[in-house]
């Protein structure tokens, strides 16, 4: 049978952020697989070079929309250690308080995509539902609810309340009992399970070799989580269990997910009740010593690593991001092979990939002129109110 | 085996291919070796000490050399294996043979940088547009854009 190239993406209904998929099919089944990236990086290591750390923070918060806690919290740890600051232990628990509502918002809207993808959308439009509850616990603390600016360099910039403490409670009380009915109807309802079996397999083996992390590493049956073999802010004090599964297919990511979303609720239950007395930050400076410090955190897609290090100055002499998704990619290729045409959304959605995560820079080619630039958002609003002038440009309306 | 432990470890077991080893904090290891060594060094901390897990390659350029810093990990610390390379003649030996997840990082370095990855299985461009401009490599201290001037339609000046 002749085999076929077909493109999904860089825009494409199935794919909620520019990727450009490149299938190699042969009838219905996909033989090969190829991924290119770069249809959203904006710049953002560069750009940090010139930014001071505490702007950086800002930066970082906006490298993601849902996992935008992970980044500043792998940065200021960063950025903690080099200046060699004790953050005071209440700083800590709120930090991981936010930590794990936030793996806790991000795991339930990727079971409602995951369900969406299998074309099960009342799970879909019931994790959804759900995700407001924690989404307003985010708010009650923060203030805001995607990007809760939450960290600062020396601890968190927000105390928690007893006030606030008892609706945690309450929302924590709330989303459990509905994840049991969740993990009941996922392992039950017939259709859904039959669906997501032995669809995207990654043997254990290929899962090690290809550097694959978080959620779908643990589901090929590898039990590696940062928070246990790494443990950063206050994760050695904190009881909880590994979450892995070996099926090492689309049901045993929703398996670890599942299991991960009720240990995030123990974690959060046991931080209100051990919330230490003291402090929320330290005062940091303003300059950093020259040295140099490797950051992981356990995001709630996986392992993510910041490298940074200080030149004397109050810049970053360098600053890298790695975010979970760009480490599953290869691992996807993998999955995607030998599969079916109808099971690449979901397989590419088990993932839980986060393209803006995973590129950081934007720039723009004028192919006219044959120049490049780097632009920020206001000049690319500039350049365009000004040829919709020049233009003489009349809406059709 | 504690982290003194591996140290002393490696040490024996690479002997003088290592050029620097240090262990600034807990569960952080940095190892300085020749961009020759790298390869063999790499294979070495796989098979033997469990390094399986590559997360990430940082290019870093220095003005003076350009260093790539290769941060493995396993159960016990993460450990940073540092190459320098001469910033007029930047190569380096791929090891996708010895971790094949290695290849989005090192495209990543060769687009950003101009590193020049010798025997990379894939040497396509990852993230800058494939009409991209040869020679310019934006993480580069000296890669430098002049903002255009503002014009801003309406103020006459």
């Amino acid at each position: 049978m002749k085999k076929i190239t077909i493109p999904i993406g860089p825009q494409h209904p199935a794919l909620k952020e520019p990727i450009s998929l490149r299938m190699t099919i042969e009838g219905e089944v996909v033989k090969d697989a190829d991924v290119r990236l770069g249809y959203n990086h904006r710049g953002l290591e560069k750009l940090a070079e010139n930014k001071t750390y505490i702007q950086n923070i800002y930066l970082m918060e906006r490298i993601c929309g849902i996992c935008s806690h992970s980044h500043t919290t792998c940065y200021v740890q960063a950025v903690e250690k080099l200046c060699g600051l004790e953050v005071p232990r209440r700083g800590l628990y709120i930090r991981m308080l936010v930590c794990e509502l936030e793996r806790i918002h991000s795991h339930l809207l990727w079971l409602g995509v995951a369900a969406h993808e299998a074309g099960f959308d009342s799970l879909f439009m019931y994790t959804w539902r759900d995700r407001e509850v924690v989404m307003d616990l985010l708010e009650i603390i923060s203030g805001n609810r995607v990007h809760y600016a939450i960290n600062t360099i020396g601890g968190v910039r927000r105390d928690v309340n007893e006030n606030q403490k008892e609706k945690i409670l309450e929302g924590i009380k709330f989303l459990k009992m509905r994840t049991e009915y969740y993990t009941n109807l996922g392992t039950t309802e017939p259709t859904f399970v039959v669906r997501i079996t032995k669809v995207g397999m990654l043997p254990k083996e290929k899962a090690i070799a290809l550097c694959a992390v978080g959620p779908t590493l643990r589901a090929s049956g590898v039990a590696s989580d940062i928070r246990k073999d790494d443990p950063y802010a206050a994760y050695s004090e904190i009881p909880f269990e590994l979450c892995t599964a070996n099926t090492c297919d689309v049901l045993g990511r929703v398996v670890v997910r599942v299991k991960e979303l009720v240990e995030s609720y123990k974690i959060v239950e046991y931080i209100i009740n051990n919330l230490p007395q003291g402090d929320i930050k330290v005062r940091a400076p303003r300059k950093v010593q020259p040295a140099e410090v490797v950051s992981r955190y356990e995001a709630p897609r996986g392992e993510n690593i910041h490298y940074v290090k200080s030149n004397g100055t109050d810049k970053p002499e360098r600053l890298k991001v790695r975010a979970p998704t760009l480490a599953n990619y290869p691992a996807t290729i993998e999955m995607l092979k030998n599969c079916f045409v109808a099971d690449i959304p979901l397989i590419f959605a088990a993932i839980d990939p986060c393209v803006c995560c995973a590129e950081r820079f934007v720039e723009l080619k004028d192919i006219r002129k044959g120049t490049s630039k780097v632009l920020s958002m206001a000049d690319i609003r500039r350049k365009y109110k000004y040829n919709e002038i020049k233009k003489d440009f009349v809406w059709p309306l | 085996m504690n982290q003194q432990e591996l140290i002393e470890r490696i040490k024996t077991e690479l002997g003088d291919k290592i050029v620097e080893i240090s262990s600034p904090a807990e569960r952080r290891v940095f190892l300085t070796v020749t961009g020759e060594n790298l390869v063999d060094t790499v294979k070495k901390l796989r098979d033997s000490f469990d390094f399986y897990h590559l997360s990430t390659i940082t290019g870093m350029d220095t003005l003076s050399s350009f260093e790539i810093l290769y941060h493995l990990a396993n159960k016990l610390c993460c450990l940073t294996v540092r190459v320098s390379i001469d910033r007029n003649n930047p190569e380096i030996m791929t090891i996708c043979d010895v971790i094949p997840g290695a290849i989005l990082y090192e495209r990543e370095i060769q687009d950003l940088l101009g590193i020049v990855v010798k025997n990379i299985p894939d040497p396509r461009p990852l993230v800058l547009p494939d009409d991209w401009e040869k020679g310019n490599y934006p993480l580069r201290k000296d890669w430098n854009y002049q903002a255009p001037e503002e014009k801003i339609p309406g103020e006459n000046k």
